[in-house]
């Protein structure tokens, strides 16, 4: 049967990605009230999951 | 709030996916009960994750972050006596008749369990209910976003709208349960940053405490008098109202949940589902409750964070939207408005499938067409996902031009549900209750409730028939028209149904406690996938809950 893990995961890896690329860049709009780089730490967080549901998934298949 | 174009593009991602799941899981709709209920087949940890998605709305989200900043932590109760308990009772006592009687919607249930008129009573205040609810959080979402963003009211509404048509159309309740499975880890990740920067700032739990009146960081502390908390509620109508009548009344019996759970592919998962869901939902709080706790600690800090006034206090409803605005940088905001849409289709598929079903089956099916083939049903609930969507948009353009009707539509709606419990406790575990015992007992609870809502006043609302009571509060008032209700259709549904003819006990089985005999675990069940042991982990884990922060 179709395994939601292995789209999700995708989904989490991408967002994750993109967020990373962000927080290294610079944001175009900085958050006013905190000084975290919060785009990168989110941003690994997402393709920490994402990779543990991808692994999941394939493991399966 | 500006977006910059990588938000853009994670909410262009975000779309193309649900999308995409809607499109892959089209090939597995073959027959009506596949588009309508999964036809049982869908694994315990989706069943699990979507039972919670699909109650996870965006008006519960903006809601409870709004609650949290206005009556703090007390806030919790509708999620750890408001919930947990009824979800327990669900998956451990009521499941087995749910699945068991391998009805297919809640109302069939009672058309199983007592008669047609009851059945239908149910199914169309259920129709109608589920069309309101997904009008009003259309019209809620699409008011935030004009406001927040400067988008078209009309455009938001129509595009998240027509998304989620488009893979509900396609996929039917798999692909609905499937996408709230995704949408919920969007919401968890999406919000979780925000309540831990928000906290941080706000100087850690113990800065929060400080800085706010003890009542803001207790949920039970201040409960001994209603003028103790910002609520304005007691210990007795908090517990019996909301915690029993209004919890029960909607964890036990919302087609909306139990469609999730009646999806599972086994009896053991079918009693686990709300079970499992029971552990994130009580964590739920800190990431929805106590981010609006923090922000009223902020406005004490003068770190330029505030919310905007209206009338004499807050705008609170704008809380989770303004903190976003001020921790989240481009990029995250993006995630965290995707957060908030995801919630918005979650709440939103959940109502459109309940309606496909009930409609189908036990409106069309039951009245207008029996014995049709089943290629014409599937059809009728694809048409009906469309005729839905369009129902619901009109209804938030109608909440758009007169809010006071809205208002109405949801008082009505709160007399109908309130009884409801009573019928299904007396109807799982009293052979003896009869159709017209419980149909009686549903009218008269439901004319108790709007007899009390006429007779007594809470801030300026009700007594439109005499003035005999004033609660401190409207939601002391709610809690205790559900109360009234509740007792009232508990006790007319005993004395009608022992003065009517009760049903051979031959016909009750699978349907009533005592009769049936209940299923043993599945020998291949391990310890910790067994619900009795789940229910007392949970049971358990809740109380814990309630003590640290009581």
């Amino acid at each position: 049967m179709w395994d939601l893990r292995l789209p999700s995961g995708l989904f989490f890896t991408l967002i994750g990605l993109i967020l990373c690329a962000t927080g290294l860049a610079g944001p175009t709009h900085p958050a006013p009230l905190t000084e975290v780089n919060v785009n990168l730490y989110a941003g690994a967080g997402m393709l920490a999951f994402g990779g543990v549901m991808l692994w999941l998934g394939l493991r399966r298949s | 709030m500006r977006l910059a174009p990588v938000d853009y593009l994670i909410i262009a991602l975000y779309f193309a996916f649900v999308l995409g799941i809607g499109w892959l899981i089209r090939k597995r709709v073959a027959s009506s009960e596949d588009f309508l209920t999964s036809s049982r087949s869908v694994p315990l940890w989706i069943t699990s994750l979507a039972f919670i998605a699909a109650n996870m709305g965006a008006q519960e989200m903006i809601g409870m972050c709004a609650s949290g900043a206005k009556y703090g932590l007390m806030t919790a109760h509708f999620y750890w006596i408001g919930a947990i308990p009824a979800m327990i009772f669900v998956g451990v006592f009521m499941m087995p008749f749910y699945y068991g009687s391998r009805a297919r919607s809640v109302p069939e249930y009672l058309r199983l369990r007592f008669d047609e008129k009851t059945r239908t009573f149910n199914a169309v205040t259920f129709a109608a209910m589920t069309v309101f609810s997904s009008g009003i959080s259309m019209y809620a979402l699409g008011r935030l976003f004009q406001l927040v963003l400067g988008w078209s009211f009309t455009a938001s509404v129509l595009l998240s709208a027509g998304i989620v048509l488009a893979y509900t159309y396609l996929g039917g309740l798999t692909s609905a349960m499937y996408n709230e499975v995704l949408q919920f880890f969007l919401i968890v990740l999406g919000f979780t940053p925000l309540a831990m920067l928000a906290v941080h700032r706000a100087g850690g739990w113990e800065g929060i405490s400080s800085r706010l009146p003890a009542m803001m960081t207790h949920s039970w502390a201040y409960t001994y008098s209603p003028s103790a908390n910002a609520m304005g509620v007691e210990v007795f109508g908090l517990v019996m109202g909301l915690g029993f009548v209004l919890s029960f009344g909607y964890w036990c019996t919302d087609f909306l949940v139990i469609q999730r759970a009646l999806a599972a592919n086994s009896m053991t998962a079918a009693r686990n589902t709300p079970l499992v869901a029971a552990f994130p939902k009580m964590l739920i709080p800190f990431i929805v409750i106590v981010p609006g706790i923090a922000a009223m600690a902020l406005m004490q800090m003068n770190v330029g964070y505030s919310l905007p006034p209206k009338g004499s206090g807050y705008d609170y409803d704008l809380t989770l939207t303004t903190l976003m605005a001020s921790f989240y940088p481009s990029g995250l905001l993006g995630v965290g408005l995707t957060a908030l849409m995801a919630s918005f289709m979650s709440g939103m598929a959940g109502n459109i499938t309940a309606l496909n079903t009930v409609w189908t089956y036990d409106i069309y099916q039951g009245h207008i067409r029996k014995g049709a083939p089943d290629s014409h049903y599937l059809m009728v609930g694809r048409l009906t996902t469309i005729v839905g969507t369009g129902l619901s948009i009109a209804t938030a353009y109608l909440a758009q031009l007169y809010n006071n009707i809205m208002d109405l539509l949801q008082l009505v709606f709160g007399f109908v549900n309130a009884p409801l419990f009573a019928t299904f406790l007396l109807g799982m575990f009293w052979k003896r209750a009869t159709g017209h015992g419980a149909f009686t007992g549903l009218l008269a609870g439901t004319g108790a409730a709007a007899l009390t809502h006429g007779l007594t006043l809470a801030e300026g609302k009700g007594a439109w028939i005499a003035r005999l009571h004033e609660f401190p509060s409207t939601m002391a008032q709610n809690f205790w028209i559900a109360i009234v209700a509740w007792t009232t259709c508990f006790l007319a549904t005993i004395v009608v149904s022992l003065l009517t003819r009760p049903r051979p006990e031959s016909e009750l089985v699978n349907l009533v406690y005592g009769i049936t005999r209940l299923p043993p675990p599945e020998p291949q069940a391990r310890w910790y996938q067994r619900p009795a042991v789940l229910a007392v982990v949970v049971g358990i884990s809740c109380l814990l809950l309630n003590i640290w922060f009581g």
